[in-house]
């Protein structure tokens, strides 16, 4: 019983395709009414599928729309009666300047418009947010630069008597780029060009003189290792700088060839610290630039 | 009654009703058999006939048949008027000009 009720109470297809192409036939000009209302429901019977029939009384209502814009100013209504639903009523009605179909396309002109306002401002919203307070941009001070402080005991300086050697740049090493050149503590600076121009490139040679530690930069008996002295170790770390226009460290310095000796070669990158501001900049046409290079601390006790 | 303004608006499914016209200028067809040789959907089907008709291309007229014989609604048949088959042509000929009326 209950699934006969259920049953009951479900809509029909066939009648709501029928009672879309009455109400659509009903709201049609009186003049056309009845033949429409007629005349859809025999094109009905030529489609089967129950989607197709849908499809065509949705279609009627379409129709009918159009056909009611369309026929008030054509087809001569044969009894002046406005219809109770007021549809014609509406059609009828002068808009000025404008016919009802402008006064559409103005709507979906302008509704459009709107959409693609909301749609750009919320995109741009989103977009650039506000920067929140912690990232403002605030001063940062630097931290102390670590001081590096060696000394020598006065008797182990009694017994060894350490030359204290100019630093000494070792045979370039390769660089990694072409602005990587090897540092050189002779009074002449290197001069380095730059490389071969290519087939593609034109023609165009920078002189480029690679810097290295300059005045005032700290010796290296000051940083010699007290154990080494003790075990008489000695050799030649490599230690690779990247140095700014004024001779400033910009990263920290690393070992690019051992001498053999993790302590020489510690000292040495204490060295290479210490020098921090003391770095000759290599320039490229007289001009000092930012660069990396890499230089030889030598470690030799005098006998 | 003034006189009747021929003058209709051409859209591309306009040509393609008048074409199934065409086809066999004197033969009559129903909406249902216009849909199927153009594919025209009923909402924009029907307004055109109307259309057409009320310029003065077509005519139209109830099926003879007898619905309670042949167990249907009777249809409503169109047909192209001489007008409406001077008027289609021109617009053909001037449409395959490059020119639409």
């Amino acid at each position: 019983m209950s699934q006969r009720n259920e049953r009951s109470r479900r809509p029909d297809p066939g009648r709501v395709i029928h009672w879309l192409i009455h109400q659509a036939a009903r709201r049609a000009p009186d003049t056309l009414s009845s033949r429409l209302e007629e005349e859809w429901f025999a094109d009905l019977e030529s489609r089967s599928a129950a989607f197709s029939r849908l499809c065509f009384a949705l279609g009627c209502c379409w129709a009918t729309l159009v056909i009611v814009n369309d026929f008030p100013r054509r087809v001569p209504v044969a009894s002046p009666v406005a219809p109770a639903n007021g549809f014609v009523t509406l059609v009828d009605r002068n808009f000025g300047y404008f016919s009802l179909r402008s006064a559409t396309l103005f709507l979906i002109a302008g509704l459009h418009a709107a959409l693609f306002f909301g749609l750009i401002t919320t995109l741009s919203h989103t977009r650039s947010p506000a920067a929140p307070p912690n990232l403002q941009n605030s001063e940062v001070t630097p931290p102390p630069r670590e001081s590096v402080a060696f000394s020598l005991d006065e008797s182990e300086l009694n017994h060894w008597r350490i030359t204290v050697p100019k630093t000494v740049v070792d045979p370039p090493v390769q660089p990694a780029i072409a602005s990587d050149v090897t540092g050189d503590v002779s009074d002449k600076p290197a001069e380095v060009t730059s490389q071969p121009p290519s087939r593609e490139t034109p023609t165009h040679v920078v002189r480029q003189v690679a810097g290295g530690p300059g005045a005032g930069f700290p010796e290296t008996a000051d940083f010699y290792p007290s154990p080494s002295i003790h075990l008489g170790e000695e050799g030649i770390s490599t230690v690779r700088v990247c140095v700014d226009m004024r001779g400033r460290l910009t990263s920290e310095p690393t070992t690019v060839k051992g001498s053999g000796s993790a302590r020489l070669d510690q000292a040495a990158l204490k060295l290479a610290r210490a020098g921090s501001g003391h770095y000759r900049a290599s320039t490229e046409n007289g001009q000092p630039v930012n660069s990396c290079y890499a230089f030889g601390v030598r470690f030799q006790l005098r006998k | 009654m003034g006189k009747k303004e021929t003058r209709v608006r051409m859209s591309l499914q306009t040509l393609r009703v008048l074409e199934a016209f065409l086809e066999n200028p004197t033969e009559q067809l129903a909406g249902a058999e216009v849909h199927q040789r153009c594919g025209i959907a009923s909402g924009t089907l029907y307004p055109i006939l109307l259309r057409l008709e009320s310029a003065g291309w077509f005519v139209s007229q109830w099926e003879s048949v007898d619905p309670s014989s042949v167990g249907r609604p009777r249809r409503r048949l169109y047909r192209l008027t001489s007008t409406g088959l001077r008027h289609a042509g021109e617009v053909f000929a001037s449409f395959n000009r490059g020119v639409l009326a």
